[in-house]
């Protein structure tokens, strides 16, 4: 589904993202891991386009996106979520998911002009769903500002939901989250994977990653020391030396 | 003719120290606040005023205490500055600061228009002689002396910022303002001591527009808030060396367009300077090391 | 009486210009182009009205082109800087735009007076209005008319996906462009909508006062044309014109008695407002909570 070959990035002399090769197959959940500063940020960034890769490609369904401006890689199909929450604060939580509604689906169901410029019914109907799912209905009418922590993070993963996408890029979903949010969290995520959705997981928060992933790949100075079930990276003992810290 | 040339250049580039001044000042706190003082040049101008206010209420008449007062004067305002327009307003709201210097700015202009009746003063000149001749190209003693005490102050601002704990302090929070909290800076005393170095370098250029062009007038204001924002961007944001630089080239370049295609359209000619600049070289003269985020 | 009626046309010219920089400051552009883009709506239509004999309203329309055209020109370089370096860089060109007019002549002979813009001295005799016998009031009508139909497409804009997505951009754009919105495409339309009403303001402006100057298209315009939405606030287009309403009409025509102390207060009053309210008057909290009392958009969820 999602291919990324060779992927690098160089922030002047750090190797953020090394050589990197990933595969999310269709309908799976893939956690990525590594410690700090590993590059799992990164490599959303450079799946989403946020700046251009140092070399390497990737690939949705086969077609080559590398050369496509970050909006263009939305509606091709991937929609992500922010490690540092990155909500429109000013705008209302359902209007939040209104702005991602820019798939073709969404084009085609609206038509450019009642799109743009006519009334807000069909947009809210179709928000209201996600907003549903992540426990947020009530809230729609609130500035996103106002929410609170877990339920900004709940919003992050709406609005990216809203954007109907075929690959789901989640950046720390549960950072700062309580132990009942996770759990809500992890309910909620195995629900999407049952919906079709393939996902890339990236997750400090072990419990969640090994309870859920069906494949995990282990990030190190950017690049890959293992891949494998969540069972096999766990025997592994270069996850555990990087994560140690003894090398 | 070549001669003609050299001597517009030659008073432009002296006079353009004035320019740096205020480039300096607009990028120092643009470097350690992230935001634009718009009311900077109000606020050097306001000080030269001051100065001479001060000095001639008390029956003096030595340009040198015209130009400390002066000094001294913008540096409080600096500091007034920093307190309506950057202290309590929240840094997400970048906006709010922004129009509180334009109304910071007005307010100024305002009281100098005020205190004058909004009649242009006489200003001292900080050095009276004959011209300094080089061949045929003449130096104008006062504009050389502008020159010097440019010279002079940014190099005492120079040896402050990298040789004293203030400098150092300064630097840390303008680079990492988190981190150099929590070594102990305190943020809030070293913005406010920002303001107030760069009301003083302010109020310096103020008088030395003033003494080089004989008098002072709330008309200069506008002018040398645009130009001192057009050298900070040609210098490079954040750039002293780049603001000196940018300073003097701007000066010598507009006296020599002046002196070609006159006063009215000397400043178009500045305007296409800079947007020669945004085009080719967007960070600047010296551009400063792309930041991460 | 006429007073009044005169401080109204102020206002809507005012309101015209606040306008266009409410446009471009939604997407976080804070521009000082605007008063340029006035300078070239001012000229363009009184040159058609007095050299090409058009009406006002096709040299209205055609102003607005111009200068919307010019602002999409403007809009793919103003994409390349951000803050401080957009700040300056609208202002040189404003300053590059007033300037130009500045060394502008281009004179004809009109039944044996030479009229058109000539350089320093301005352009004089736009006549349209009291050639065609319009009183005070009618102008007064023809300006607020003009603001009535920029007022109402910006409230549809402000209530549609539009309006979101200019908030949307000038809040994180990064986020927007992660959700699929278009920056360039954004931006520049912002920009160019901004040069269309800053161009209508123009033309209206230089038939008001039937003779325009370089100097009426200075910076000091183009920076009370950010404050208008700046103080106002940027969730509703009445935020803005609610800032004019409060400047032109009671800072700057209310506190008149106070003579010289007027314009010390007006200052001082811009950086009150400021620290009590830097989100401006009318923030999204605020707005959210007036449409609430009036029963609207807080409808909940079948709304
Ligand atoms: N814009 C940037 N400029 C310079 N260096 C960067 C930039 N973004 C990331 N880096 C560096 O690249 C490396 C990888 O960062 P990244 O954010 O991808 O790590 P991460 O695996 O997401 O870490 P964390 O678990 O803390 O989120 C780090 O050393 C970081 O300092
Ligand atoms: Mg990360």
């Amino acid at each position: 589904m999602l291919e990324v070959k060779d992927l690098a990035k160089h922030f002047g002399g750090v190797k953020a993202v090394d050589g990197l090769d990933l595969h999310v197959r269709q309908g799976e959940i893939l956690g990525l891991i590594g410690p700090n500063g590993s590059g799992k940020s990164t490599t959303v960034n450079l799946v989403c386009g946020v700046y251009p890769a140092t070399a390497g490609t990737v690939w949705l369904e086969g077609q080559e996106i590398t050369p496509l401006p970050m909006h263009r890689r939305l509606t091709a199909g991937i929609a992500r979520t922010f490690q540092n929450i990155r909500l429109f604060g000013q705008l209302t939580v359902w209007q939040n998911l209104w702005m991602a509604q820019n798939a073709p689906d969404h084009v085609r169901e609206q038509g450019f002009f009642a799109r743009w410029f006519g009334g807000q019914a069909r947009a809210r109907a179709s928000a209201m769903d996600y907003l549903d799912f992540a426990g947020l209905a009530e809230k729609a009418d609130e500035l996103a500002s106002a929410l609170s922590f877990g339920e900004q993070r709940r919003l992050e993963m709406a609005r990216a939901l809203a954007a109907k996408p075929r690959v789901l890029l989640l950046d720390e979903p549960a950072a700062g989250m309580s132990a009942a949010e996770i759990e809500t969290l992890d309910e909620r995520i195995r629900r999407l994977r049952k919906g079709g959705l393939t996902i890339l997981l990236i997750e400090h928060h072990m419990e969640l990653v090994m309870g859920i992933a069906d494949r995990i790949v282990v990030l190190n100075f950017g690049r890959r020391i293992a891949e494998g079930t969540p069972a096999e990276v766990q025997a592994d003992r270069a996850v555990r030396e990087a994560y140690l810290g003894t090398s | 003719m070549m001669i003609d040339f050299l001597q517009s250049l030659v008073d432009g580039v002296l006079v353009g120290t004035t320019y740096s001044l205020i480039g300096i000042g607009f990028t120092l706190i643009f470097g350690v606040m992230h935001k634009i003082n718009l009311s900077y040049a109000s606020a050097s101008v306001g000080g030269a005023y001051c100065g001479l206010l001060l000095v001639g209420a008390a029956g003096g008449k030595s340009a040198l205490l015209v130009f400390l007062m002066a000094a001294a004067a913008a540096g409080v305002i600096g500091y007034v500055v920093y307190l309506t327009c950057f202290r309590f307003i929240p840094a997400s709201h970048p906006l709010g600061t922004l129009m509180s210097t334009v109304g910071m700015l007005l307010l100024i202009d305002e009281i100098v228009v005020h205190a004058t009746f909004g009649v242009p003063v006489a200003y001292p000149p900080l050095y009276e002689g004959p011209s300094i001749e080089l061949g045929e190209l003449y130096i104008r003693p006062d504009y050389l002396m502008v020159f010097a005490v440019g010279i002079a102050a940014m190099t005492v601002l120079t040896l402050l910022l990298y040789r004293s704990r203030l400098g150092l302090a300064t630097r840390a929070v303008s680079q990492q303002p988190v981190a150099a909290q929590l070594c102990g800076i305190a943020l809030y005393r070293v913005n406010a001591a920002t303001f107030v170095v760069t009301g003083v370098l302010g109020g310096i250029a103020g008088a030395m527009i003033g003494a080089s062009v004989g008098m002072l007038s709330p008309l200069l204001v506008l002018p040398l808030t645009v130009k001192g924002l057009i050298v900070t961007v040609i210098g490079g944001l954040g750039s002293i060396p780049g603001a000196i630089v940018a300073g003097l080239m701007v000066g010598g370049f507009e006296n020599v367009l002046q002196y070609y295609r006159g006063v009215t359209e000397r400043d178009l000619y500045v305007m296409l300077l800079l947007f020669v600049f945004l085009v080719f070289r967007p960070g600047g003269l010296f551009a400063a090391k792309s930041e991460r985020n | 009486m006429d007073f009044y009626l005169a401080l109204l046309q102020v206002i809507g010219i005012h309101a015209l210009i606040g306008l266009s920089a409410y446009v471009v400051i939604l997407t976080g552009q804070v521009s000082l182009a605007q008063a340029g883009f006035f300078a070239i709506g001012a000229y363009v239509a009184g040159m058609l009205t007095v050299l090409a004999g058009w009406h006002l309203i096709p040299a209205l329309l055609a102003a607005g082109l111009v200068a919307g055209a010019v602002a999409f020109l403007v809009g793919f370089p103003a994409l390349r800087v951000k803050g401080l370096m957009l700040v300056v860089a609208t202002t040189a060109f404003g300053e590059a735009v007033r300037l130009f007019f500045f060394n502008f002549d281009y004179q004809v002979a009109k039944g044996g007076v030479r009229v058109g813009p000539l350089g320093g001295e301005g352009f004089k005799q736009i006549r349209f209005f009291p050639e065609n016998g319009y009183t005070t009031l009618d102008v007064l009508v023809f300006i607020w008319v003009v603001v009535g139909v920029v007022m109402a497409l910006l409230w549809w804009m402000d209530r549609s996906r539009a309006g979101a997505v200019l908030r949307a951009v000038g809040e994180d754009e990064l986020a927007a462009q992660a959700m699929g919105i278009d920056l360039t495409a954004v931006k520049v339309a912002a920009m160019t909508a901004g040069g269309v009403i800053a161009g209508f303001g123009g033309a209206i402006y230089a038939h008001y006062t039937t003779h325009i100057e370089h100097f009426n298209f200075g910076i000091v315009l183009a920076t009370f044309a950010i404050a208008y939405p700046i103080l106002g606030g940027l969730s509703t287009a009445f935020g803005t014109v609610v800032a004019v309403l409060f400047i032109q009409g009671l800072l700057i025509e209310g506190l008149r008695f106070l003579g010289d102390w007027r314009n010390l207060l007006f200052g001082a009053l811009i950086v009150l407002a400021m620290n009590l309210r830097p989100h401006g008057l009318l923030d999204a909290a605020t707005t959210l909570r007036l449409r609430r009392l009036f029963g609207r958009g807080g409808a909940g969820r079948d709304a």
